[in-house]
């Protein structure tokens, strides 16, 4: 069993390989995030493997609420695919994030559940052994990339725009379960170090870690989602006057683009801050094609791409 | 054996109310007992230990129906001595007496099988009888005992426990691992119930202490090793290097003020909310008021370090320290060297009372209470912050402010004019169990949390009736004296009240707090914004307590804390005979229950200690020298160093010194030769008892 | 409980409820809950800091957290089996992260959910999405590919969707789960 902290690919030598995990939002509402981790990632000499034939991780309305052992089942599948290459997954996706490194942990946790999981992958001719695990793509680009990196790697800085981060639940909670932590799970700032290595500010904001009402919830009720959305980006006007609100998981960041332009429609609030995945900015920092890793939103992007291009070239 | 001699065993059965009679069927056993072997009679009663359930014995054995007894009842942890006395008041030597547990190990154990609970008891009885038929009288011994105490921890409890035996004419040595005596309570700002000034409550005691003909102070010392038993304990005691001569320090101050900004560190006293320099005195009311440097902070003005020749400067004047220079006494004197290591000193005691306190939980633990910021606190921070000895003298600001108020302070002390700026308060958020009644910190309830958050609010609002306060529960626990009433009072005055555990506190830009919980009583998520948060963190062992038990020879519980003898009977005393335990070391408590532990564990080791010699039960080892080898395994074995070879008619035997022996038998079971035979305990007797369940029939041996 | 006038919020009997779980039900909910993997359910103490933070408590949903649990330990299954709030749990965890007592809130959220199953208490959309999950591999799925097209990615992902071995394989895999037992959706 591989430690917690340890990577498969630890071996610094060794070049770096993750096998992209896509997940469903990002293969077919957001695929500009896809693209953008496809151009990024070979520019930062990160070697990505399609990881073909891979699924949904799965998401909590699905197998998780059906039981542990077809919920484990599903996500080891996905695992194995890395596993068998000797990797581990990565993704842009808190949801992803948190249905697999939890299915991971209640595997490696408990023997039994790992023995039902594995059972039914010999029926593919699969076993799952507990050693892939998922990745978040904020801190491989943190922690195995590094903020030196990725400061050299941009062709535009950010010099005095405002960030306001969205790090997201998933990202923190619950920290037993994932890979890479915090130091202070309440106070996360990964996310706010990697937006100020592009230039910006990423001041830390009162709501900073309340949750962004999409899934399950907006699902539910659209309305009790949207006010959620609504008290946290009045948080981040008043308090910061943010340019831009980047969020480290793509669902945050569909909820936040989605929801202001229906608030703002239905009056409730008069404000427009565009949103977008740190992988997006830190592609459109790095020079790629602001259409094509950036080019799919809601609230208008334009003005702040343009203004990036424009003021911060180095 | 003469008939004289030969066993009438009476068996008595105990139902222990329903403790026993609820799984075991007492009459089958009853019966079964009648026909062991030697049992001349065989009767059951609802309390044993009662008055009348004695009366019981103690008439068969008057009446000379009896010359063995066996009582099937509890355990023999608290009841032996009970019905060994009753054996001996009836005329019977006491060791003719055998004890089966069929509580504890039998119907408490097996609850709810009652068929299987009857068998078991049974076997516990036959095995009893067993031994009963083989048991042997013996003559209880006596130890001379010193008759001074030690005590550990210069808190509430320590000073109390000294003070109780050292007016009771006994010398005690009052051990302190800090500078000063006065603990805990001498950080508080008023104390509960009652309000009154902890410092003026406090000090006189101290004062009255230290001042005491029977009390030797021993302070910024701790203990090194323990050796030796009840009555002859040897004591060990590292006295701290002081880098001061305190025969010369009169505890004027001078030193501290010219002690270099560079060489100040977070102040112990203020909780972290100030600084001192690394020459201080505790705090200005400190017994005794002697000044210490901490060598890890001094920064060794002048390149010098005690025993070390001073610089010269150009003119050939020594360059000395400033605190050496300004000490009016010539105790900061840095001429001699001085042992980092301190001194150690060896003490004899007859007992030990240890009341080393507790400490509470830093914040920096709790981080979804925001603990990055200044102004979320502890309540013992808070104590200091509205104690007029505190950072502030008292007057309530925004602990974020404190280096403000500090600057203005020292304008004013100069002479200038300048304005205050500091902000304060409006609103203070308490949050309760923080630490406390949580499996990651401590599962334990702390006790007195409600009760000083509650005080802490009342003082706040009383003082400043614009403030709004509010303070969470999970439960409000005042079950105390006048507690609850204190309760009420705090509702009249307007605190709010928010039955619910605080589930997040998140920073707001200007420094003010979001604070987030949940009402119970209104069934809904509450939200406020708070100057200031006071986190009620857990009380927990002192960090060494651990190690301190170990060299002691006492045993903590789970949660940390030293573990008493028995919860309910025997609360200060522990497992080893002689050393006491009073006051937080045994556990969480309030001031009064502190106090009222402390005098009891004085009361005990006086009644120990005062008629100058002790029984001792002869149930000890002794060795045949006829059958020993001399193969010193036994030497080696011996957890009190009981045993010693000696020279007999030219060949190596095994002795006993009967005053340390303990009687805990390893010897006895490791002899090759079965030369020692642990008396009450012997080879026949434990064979007998062992043979006896295993055959499930009393057994010849 | 008849007793209520409409618009009165009736008395919970629980005596009633106490007798109900012993006389019409195998085992209490409670039980099925821990069955269900929310282990550490009878350690709740009601502190209510699960609650202080979680979503659904502060957008107003019913039976949220903290709630819930109380709910599960007096025997309330009608009432909670009519319930849909366990379904609006965004699984965010925080109060899972800061639970004193070890209780895991949101499992007992996903327990909740796993024993409405049983009963066939869920929403469309979720049954829709494990329809989704069985037939392509993805809970959420669009035909659309314009998306994919404009950003200049291939229309077809590296995934099920293109790889019709691995959509067996994923199908296999749920066909021996507990999904093909319910029987909630057409598994052929």
């Amino acid at each position: 069993m591989v430690s917690e902290t340890e990577t498969v690919n630890e071996n610094e030598e060794r070049k770096l390989k993750f096998g992209l995990f896509l997940g469903c939002n990002i293969t077919f509402n957001r695929p500009d995030v896809e693209q953008a981790m496809r151009k990024i990632f070979p520019a930062l000499g990160v070697e990505l493997d399609d990881l073909a034939g891979q699924s949904c991780c799965p998401t909590w309305g699905t197998m998780p609420s059906i039981d542990d052992v077809g919920w484990c089942a599903v996500a080891a599948r996905n695992l194995c695919l890395g596993e068998e290459k000797g990797i581990d997954l990565m993704t842009a996706c808190n949801t992803c994030y948190a249905s697999l490194n939890e299915a991971r942990h209640k595997m490696l946790k408990n023997p039994e559940i790992m023995n039902s999981v594995n059972e039914i992958l010999a029926k593919i001719g699969r076993k799952y052994e507990g050693k892939a695990k998922c990745r978040h793509v904020t801190w491989v680009l943190y922690k195995d990339i590094g903020l030196e990196k990725l400061r050299e790697s941009i062709k535009y800085t950010l010099d005095g725009l405002t960030i306001a981060v969205q790090p997201g639940c998933h990202f923190l909670w619950p920290s037993e379960v994932y890979p890479d932590r915090e130091k202070d799970p309440f106070n996360p700032v990964v996310l706010r170090e990697l937006c100020e290595a592009l230039g910006a500010e990423a001041p830390y904001y009162t709501k900073l870690i309340d949750c962004c009402g999409i899934g399950a919830l907006r699902s539910t009720d659209p309305g009790k989602s949207f006010a959620l959305a609504k008290d946290k980006l009045e948080c981040i006007k008043e308090e910061l006057d943010a340019d831009l609100i980047v969020a480290g998981c793509c669902s945050c960041m569909i909820q936040f683009d989605d929801v202001q332009d229906k608030l703002r429609k239905e009056g409730k609030i008069n404000f427009s801050i565009p949103v977008l995945h740190y992988v997006q900015l830190l592609a459109i920092c790095m020079g790629f094609d602001p259409q094509q890793v950036a080019g799919i939103c809601v609230t208008p992007r334009d003005e702040i791409i343009k203004r990036i291009l424009e003021g911060g070239k180095r | 054996m003469t008939a004289e001699d030969k066993p009438r065993i009476g068996v008595y059965i105990c139902h222990c109310g329903e403790n026993i009679a609820g799984a075991v069927d007492v009459e089958e056993v009853r019966k079964f007992a009648e026909k062991l072997p030697d049992v001349v009679v065989a009767r059951d009663y609802l309390f044993m230990c009662s008055d009348p359930g004695q009366e019981i014995i103690k008439e068969d054995i008057r009446k000379g129906l009896v010359n063995r007894v066996v009582v099937a009842a509890c355990t023999p942890r608290t009841h032996e001595p009970i019905f060994r006395k009753a054996c001996e008041d009836a005329g019977l030597n006491k060791y003719y007496f055998e004890m089966a547990n069929i509580r504890d190990q039998c119907s408490w154990a097996h609850w709810h099988e009652k068929e299987k609970a009857t068998e078991k008891a049974k076997l516990l009885v036959a095995a009893a009888v067993a031994k009963a038929r083989l048991l042997e009288p013996l003559e209880d011994r006596y130890v001379e005992l010193n008759k001074d105490v030690m005590v550990l921890g210069g808190g509430i409890a320590g000073i109390f426990a000294a003070l109780d035996l050292a007016n009771a004419g006994f010398k005690v040595y009052l051990v302190e691992k800090s500078p000063s005596i006065g603990g805990n309570m001498a950080k508080l700002d008023k104390t509960f119930p009652t309000n009154d000034c902890s410092a003026c409550i406090l000090t006189p005691l101290m004062v009255e202490v230290a001042n005491h003909p029977n009390v030797e102070l021993i302070t910024y010392a701790e203990v090194e090793s323990v050796d030796g038993t009840v009555g002859n304990f040897k004591v060990k005691v590292r006295k701290k290097q002081t880098y001061v001569d305190w025969d010369k320090c009169t505890g004027c101050g001078a030193c501290l003020n010219v002690c270099p900004p560079k060489a100040r560190v977070p102040d112990e006293y203020n909780e972290g909310l100030s600084t001192r320099g690394a020459i201080y005195i505790a705090f200005p009311q400190a017994v005794p008021k002697k000044a210490v440097i901490d060598p890890d902070a001094c920064i060794r003005c002048g390149g010098r370090w005690f025993g070390e020749e001073p610089r010269k400067t150009k003119d050939g004047k020594p360059i000395l320290a400033p605190c050496e220079k300004v000490c009016p006494t010539g105790a900061c004197s840095r001429d001699e060297p001085r042992d980092p290591n301190g001194e150690l000193i060896e003490l004899n005691v007859g007992s030990i009372i240890v009341a080393t306190g507790y400490r509470v939980m830093d914040k920096k633990h709790f981080k979804e209470y925001a603990p990055d910021s200044p102004n979320v606190i502890t309540a013992l921070q808070m104590e200091r912050l509205i104690s007029a000895t505190g950072p502030t003298e008292g007057k309530l600001i925004v602990p974020s402010d404190i280096p403000k108020y500090l600057e203005w302070k020292k304008k004013i002390e100069k002479g200038k004019e300048a304005e205050l700026e500091a902000r304060k308060p409006h609103v203070i958020t308490f949050v309760s169990c923080v630490g406390s009644r949580d499996e990651r910190y401590h599962t334990y309830c702390s006790k007195v949390c409600c009760m000083y958050m509650l005080k802490q609010a009342m003082l706040l609002k009383e003082k400043y009736p614009d403030l709004e306060i509010y303070i969470s529960f999970i439960d409000v626990r005042t079950p105390g004296k006048d507690f609850d009433e204190y309760y009420m009072r705090c509702r009249k005055l307007g605190i709010k009240i928010i039955k619910g555990k605080i589930g997040g506190v998140q920073r707001l830009p200007d420094e003010r707090l979001l604070v987030k919980g949940y009402d119970a009583e209104l069934g809904r998520p509450v939200e406020l914004i708070s100057d200031i948060v006071v986190l009620a963190t857990a009380m927990e062992p002192n960090m060494d307590l651990k190690e301190l038990a170990r060299k002691l020879g006492i045993s903590v519980g789970a949660e940390g804390f030293l573990k008493e003898r028995h919860t309910k009977l025997y609360p200060v005393d522990t497992m080893t005979e002689g050393i006491f335990i009073c006051g937080c070391a045994q556990g969480p408590k309030d001031i009064p229950d502190s106090v009222a532990q402390a005098k009891a564990a004085a009361a005990s080791a006086m009644s120990l200690l005062a008629p100058g010699k002790m029984k001792v039960e002869p149930l000890i080892s002794e060795v045949d020298q006829e059958k020993c080898i001399g193969c010193g395994i036994c030497e080696n074995l011996c957890p009190y160093g009981a045993i010693t070879l000696v020279e007999v008619n030219g060949s190596r035997k095994s002795k006993i010194n009967e005053t340390l022996c303990k009687g805990c038998g390893v010897c006895a079971a490791a002899c090759p030769s079965k030369a020692i035979t642990l008396h009450g305990f012997t080879y026949e007797q434990v064979l007998a008892q062992i043979r006896t369940i295993a055959a499930k029939k009393v057994v010849e041996v | 409980m008849e007793l209520a006038e409409e618009g009165v919020p009736p008395v919970i009997n629980l005596t009633e409820l106490a007798e109900k779980e012993k006389e019409e039900f195998e085992e209490k909910v409670s039980e099925l809950i821990i069955e269900f993997g929310a282990e550490n359910l009878m350690a709740c103490m009601q502190c209510g800091a699960c609650a202080s933070i979680c979503p659904l408590a502060r957008t107003g949903f019913e039976w949220y957290n903290k709630k819930l649990i109380k709910a599960i330990l007096v025997g309330m299954r009608e009432e909670l089996l009519d319930d849909m709030t366990p379904w609006a749990c965004v699984a965010c965890n925080r109060c899972t992260e800061i639970c004193p007592r070890n209780v895991t809130p949101f499992e007992v959220m996903l327990a909740m959910r796993r024993l409405m199953v049983e009963d066939f208490a869920l929403p469309t959309l979720t049954i829709e999405g494990l329809r989704s999950l069985y037939e392509h591999g993805h809970a959420v799925y669009m035909t659309g590919r314009e998306a994919r097209k404009k950003v200049g990615l291939p229309e077809k992902p590296p995934t099920t969707d293109s790889d019709e071995k691995a959509l067996q394989e994923l199908k296999t895999i749920l066909k021996n789960t507990k999904l093909a037992e319910l029987g909630l959706i057409p598994m052929e």
